[in-house]
């Protein structure tokens, strides 16, 4: 009897804990940080990690907003600090080569804020929802 | 198993898009003729700024993973969270594609080409720049 009632139980348990564990497999799948692009010739693809541990705040968002294009890049380092990883250097237009960082968001890590630089200069930023 | 659900996926991100208003760029140049505008009953197709390329016939490709969208002049504006602060505009294609894209997807064939670069300014406009060899190269050749 104890039996019987035993069996009747642990399937359901089972089953949870299989769904438990497939929504933590699914999540952790889907956060993988460094996939930043799956192609390995594309330019998207992380070059160099600077801090992995790098996430950035809606607060550090929000005081980025308030730096003009064409402000030093100094300025824009201090709010956002060191980067997770510099993307592939660049020349958009002749004669400047180009910078990209880039940050994952800390409430989302899905979507990422490249910032371009030139030189010295913080040329603008793009937010890449994935 | 993101990959199976990108598979799944797949057939919907093939759907036709939705077609898209045309968007209007403030450009910092204010010259009285911009492509698409038309003079004596002829269209313009490039301005002061633009870059002529022969295309005869070839395609042009996506320099990034990116979205393209048309303009009033009926070009194509591509832009990428990868280079921010620029848009690419490219005129004289003959079947653009808009929507979303990926590096190297073909955006189009045409006889010639008009490729202008913008970078955004600090007061909201677009300015016309001279592009890198690397980005014309990107945008003309293949993977």
């Amino acid at each position: 009897m104890n039996n019987r009632k035993l069996y009747r139980v642990i399937p359901k348990q089972i089953v949870a804990g299989g769904s438990a564990l497939l929504a933590v497999a699914l999540l952790m799948d889907f956060h993988v940080l460094p996939s930043f692009g799956s192609r390995k010739n594309g330019s998207e693809a992380c070059q160099r990690v600077v801090q992995s541990q790098a996430r950035l705040s809606r607060e550090q968002l929000a005081r980025l907003l308030t730096v003009p294009e064409g402000d030093r890049k100094q300025k824009v380092r201090e709010i956002l600090k060191d980067p997770y990883c510099e993307l592939s250097n660049l020349q958009i237009r002749a004669g400047a080569p180009a910078q990209r960082e880039a940050y994952p968001m800390e409430f989302d890590p899905q979507t990422w804020l490249v910032v371009l630089y030139e030189g010295e200069q913080y040329a603008g930023y793009r937010i890449n929802a994935r | 198993m993101a990959l199976l659900l990108a598979v799944l996926l797949l057939p919907l991100g093939c759907s036709q898009p939705v077609p898209e208003p045309p968007i209007t760029l403030k450009l910092y140049q204010s010259w009285e003729l911009q492509p698409g505008d038309t003079i004596a009953g002829r269209r313009v197709l490039g301005g002061l700024g633009d870059i002529s390329i022969a295309l005869e016939g070839n395609n042009v490709y996506a320099p990034f993973r990116g979205k393209t969208q048309r303009d009033r002049g009926n070009c194509l504006i591509f832009s990428s969270p990868e280079v921010p602060a620029y848009l690419f505009r490219l005129c004289g294609l003959d079947n653009p594609r808009f929507g979303t894209v990926n590096q190297g997807d073909a955006l189009g064939r045409g006889r010639s080409l008009q490729f202008a670069a913008l970078r955004k300014q600090p007061n909201g406009t677009w300015a016309i720049v001279e592009p890198a060899k690397e980005i014309l190269e990107r945008t003309l050749t293949p993977l």
